[in-house]
């Protein structure tokens, strides 16, 4: 079944360079990430499979896969944004087959890595997500999608580059023999001095995924230049493979150096989710506003995995899943909007909430978004923010008290703008916009529907990491390859 | 029956912002552009509205004749069935001045409308409280307008300051609490609350009484368009500016029937004319001014959004914006919902061929009314110019100056930003 995860991206991204036009490399692109999504239920259902191939043994390469609570929900997430990426995009897509098979490509690529248990395999996934995001923003992005996608390749090598250091220090300096199993990985004996900078490659290689302040340059102009489908898929899965990996890497294989160095993780979060949440109440452009947003949430992801309780940890996984839902459904919305009205210019927009003429239904839905990502109880971010805040308070009261305060500035700029966009009345010369139709605003309800579920139900984002989060908070070298109980049963009742 | 020609040129062009619109009723025209889309629209919705109006006038003269003062009205909305089967002053064979052809009783559309409603047969409650009617609350909003505005020209509104009709009114009050002390104690404590809700309802008759002769100018219009008798917006416009002449002088009354007698709160021999105490203040009140609660557009009293002076009012249906706000909306409102239910085939067809079709007809037919509204009132402007001023092919400069002036200050009004006559010029206004 993990093979099959991976092969079913490979071989549809192959087949769209061959398939005719016409409804079909859509429906294909629709059909196999629902069934990496089954396939992900089924294994949830069941005990925790290994699949291991030697590869090329003389580089420590092992086509080695396997699963545990941190690798399956967010395969999970992923197959479930690429499905509402594809089910996204727009009918009229120009080269709707080569956009479709570099979405598939990078999906690809991030269930590699999510699935990898070896270093070298991690690398090859990780930087093989880069080309096909880096494409999807600069052909179908905006009018500096180019200068965007330059950005993002820019800074993707360099973070590339950083990982790929990091992972062969890993194995090379490893005093009991070369090798890039996570396994060996997990155990490795360092030179004294050497940790420091492994974990200081790390964090660079993640945080400039993740984005985390000051390693964002790319994030804003990639979000807001990027089509909304595309920056659906960068926001909620591509970006999320930074917080992956600083869990995995970071406090995984770094525990006790990781430890030493958390205050200043969390100071750099908190100062993040700050730097965000004010930054996104000075936008006039809501996708940059989103995009801002989103920079800030990654705060809080920040001091969670910097607290590194068991709480926390939780907490951090939960906001990966939350943010990850929550994101993609800001940006499917804000680019329903821009479908219908042409702009994302918070000056130009007004009185959306118009229950004849205007959006009222979007607008809906983007006051739920609105309202999740600012954490109001009963919707899924809420839950997140929650358990983060609960873990972290007892590590780092005050970067804790910083990100509240953040937290709070969500409700400023999400009351902010839903204020002008929803409000007011419409603007005579320009609102003659179209209505939505219930298949554009599909992937939006579906998206929705989740956020509330996870906010009523809180297993849904909560203990599926359990089993991998709390050795790491014990500072416990997280291996990978311990017989697992299936998913499902560590959730609580 | 006059028909207007169109003047011969020889005045310079005029310099004024609304030029062109200046030009075109110079020619006789209207200031809604003449064009086949325009005439459909308007006459189809001059239908629309006719049908619910025709409810309206026979419902506004039940309130103030029979309702009158029962302080609780709960079924004022429901006119007795000698209301329903009221023949109409101007159509049916009765009629002393006939302008439809049709029957004096009430339209045959409405008398259906009336009996299923949207929803289906049920009792007339039910489709009351579900909305599922004729929304009266329309023209009791145009009433009010009226009352509240007052002193818009003509003698009414003095007339009900004066000894005459305090008297009169007095006489109704004491007659209809005849053997109830506690009303004639209230009265007697305090005269002038009833009086003035005696006034209010004057205006519910005066209100009624140009309905009665507008609903039938409408029927007849729809059907003379049907018979593909109007060659354009003018000729739409001068079958209007003549129906004013026809009827300026029909008498604006208020009588009161209670326990049989007829009272005469306002007598017809007090002279009040159609075109003078009706439709100029009717014009003025709910095409220009209208309440200021109807919801053109949001306000802030605090914020001094609220104008001091009655005049600086714009919120009637000449300016009224497209978008409603919050739960308002293009007024007035309701009357969207109640023509909706009347639209002529051809105009459906309009709406669901642009914007969003069906889902934002109310939006359209409320554009639609709006440019309905520019036309009757480019015939209250023509009919004005015609009874204060003269012809369009007077032969003295002079007099085409002055013309042109009159025609100038009308256009003066509708310089504000919110006035849509710059709108109405464009077909893509919808």
């Amino acid at each position: 079944m993990l093979i099959l995860l991976l092969l079913l991206p490979l071989a549809t991204a192959l087949a769209m360079i061959v398939a005719p036009a016409g409804p079909w490399p859509r429906r294909l692109a629709l059909g196999i990430p629902g069934l990496q999504l089954l396939l992900v239920v089924r294994m949830a259902l069941q005990p925790a499979a290994d699949l291991r191939l030697e590869w090329l043994p003389q580089l420590g390469l092992d086509f080695h896969l396997g699963q545990d609570g941190l690798s399956l929900p967010l395969v999970g997430l992923t197959a479930l944004l690429t499905l509402m990426t594809v089910a996204a995009t727009s009918l009229e897509m120009p080269r709707e087959r080569l956009f479709f098979a570099l979405v598939m490509a990078t999906n690809l690529g991030l269930q590699g890595a999510l699935l990898a248990r070896n270093g070298l395999l991690f690398v090859i996934a990780f930087e093989l997500i880069l080309i096909p995001t880096t494409l999807l923003i600069a052909i179908w992005g905006h009018q500096r999608s180019r200068q965007a996608a330059i950005r993002y390749l820019l800074y993707g090598a360099v973070s590339g580059v950083a990982l790929l250091s990091a992972v062969l220090a890993l194995g090379l300096l490893n005093a009991n023999g070369f090798s890039l199993a996570y396994d060996d990985m997990a155990t490795a004996a360092l030179p004294e001095g050497s940790r420091v900078w492994i974990l200081g490659l790390l964090v660079l290689a993640f945080g400039l995924k993740l984005p985390a302040v000051p390693l964002h340059g790319w994030q804003p102009l990639a979000y807001s230049e990027a089509s909304s489908p595309v920056a659906m898929l960068l926001a909620g899965a591509v970006s999320k493979l930074g917080a992956y990996g600083l869990l995995r890497f970071g406090v995984g294989f770094m525990g006790d150096t990781w430890e030493a160095w958390a205050p200043l993780i969390a100071v750099a979060g908190t100062a993040g989710a700050v730097y965000g949440a004010l930054n996104a109440i000075a936008q006039t452009d809501m996708r940059r506003l989103v995009a801002y947003s989103s920079l800030g949430h990654m705060g809080l992801l920040l001091l969670a995995l910097a607290a590194a309780t068991p709480l926390s940890l939780q907490g951090a996984v939960a906001q990966v899943l939350a943010h990850g839902v929550i994101s993609s459904l800001l940006f499917c919305v804000v680019g329903l909007i821009e479908a219908k009205t042409g702009t994302t210019e918070i000056a130009e927009l007004s009185g959306l909430l118009n229950p004849l003429r205007g959006l009222p239904f979007t607008l809906g839905l983007f006051l739920l978004a609105l309202m999740a990502a600012a954490g109001l109880p009963g919707m899924v971010g809420f839950v997140a923010e929650l358990v983060v805040f609960q873990g972290s308070w007892s590590v780092f009261p005050l970067p804790t008290l910083g990100c509240l305060f953040a937290s709070g500035l969500t409700a400023v700029y999400a009351v902010r703008l839903f204020n002008r966009v929803g409000f007011g009345k419409l603007d005579n010369a320009k609102a003659f916009y179209p209505a939505t139709t219930w298949s554009e605003r599909l992937p939006a309800l579906v998206l929705s529907a989740l956020v509330l579920m996870g906010g009523l139900w809180p297993p849904l984002t909560l203990g599926w990491s359990e089993s991998v989060t709390t050795p790491l908070a014990r500072h416990q070298p997280l291996i990978a390859s311990l017989p697992a109980n299936p998913i499902l049963q560590e959730l609580p009742s | 029956m006059t028909v207007l020609t169109p003047k011969p040129t020889v005045l310079p062009p005029s310099t004024h912002p609304f030029a062109e619109v200046v030009q075109r009723l110079e020619a006789g025209g209207s200031m809604l552009p003449d064009s086949p889309e325009n005439l459909k629209q308007i006459i189809g919705i001059y239908k629309a509205y006719a049908v619910p109006m025709d409810f309206y006038w026979r419902d506004l003269l039940y309130i103030a004749e029979r309702v009158f003062l029962n302080p609780l009205p709960a079924f004022k909305y429901f006119p007795s069935q000698e209301y329903l089967d009221l023949p109409n002053s101007y159509a049916g064979d009765s009629a002393d001045l006939r302008i439809w052809r049709g029957e004096a009783g009430a339209h045959p559309e409405l008398l259906e409308f009336m009996e299923k409603g949207e929803t289906g047969r049920m009792p007339k409650l039910l489709h009351h409280l579900w909305h599922d009617r004729i929304n009266m609350e329309f023209a009791e909003a145009c009433m009010d307008a009226m009352f509240w505005h007052q002193g818009m020209g003509g003698r009414f509104y003095a007339y009900l300051e004066s000894d005459t009709y305090k008297a009169n009114a007095d006489r109704a009050i004491k007659a209809y609490f005849k053997g109830n002390p506690l009303m004639l104690g209230l009265h007697k404590l305090f005269p002038e609350m009833f009086l003035e809700q005696v006034r209010k309802l004057s205006y519910y008759a005066n209100l009624g009484l140009f309905w009665e002769v507008m609903a039938p100018v409408f029927f007849e219009m729809s059907d003379i368009y049907d018979e593909g008798g109007f060659s354009g917006v003018p000729a739409a416009m001068d079958f209007l500016v003549n129906g004013i002449f026809a009827i300026a002088g029909r008498p604006i009354y208020h009588h009161v029937y209670i326990n049989g007698e007829c009272l005469e709160i306002i007598p017809k021999s007090e002279g009040f004319t159609w075109l003078y105490e009706a439709a100029l203040p009717y014009v003025e009140a709910v095409f220009y001014r209208t309440a200021p609660f109807r919801g053109t557009k949001s306000y802030n009293a605090q914020a001094g959004q609220v104008p001091a002076e009655q005049a600086d009012f714009h919120y009637g249906i000449l300016y009224a914006d497209v978008f409603p706000v919050g739960s308002a909306g293009i007024p007035p409102t309701l009357l969207m919902q109640d023509m909706v239910h009347f639209l002529p085939p051809y105009l459906k067809e309009i709406y669901l061929q642009h914007r969003r079709g069906e889902e934002d007809q109310l939006i359209q037919l409320g554009i639609t009314f709006q440019r309905s509204m520019y036309n009757v009132t480019s015939a209250v402007i023509q009919a004005l110019r015609a009874a204060l001023f003269y012809p369009l092919d007077d032969p003295d400069p002079e007099h085409l100056l002055a013309n042109r002036r009159f025609f100038e200050s009308q256009m003066d009004r509708f310089l504000r930003p919110e006035a849509r006559l710059r709108d109405v010029q464009s077909q893509d206004y919808r």
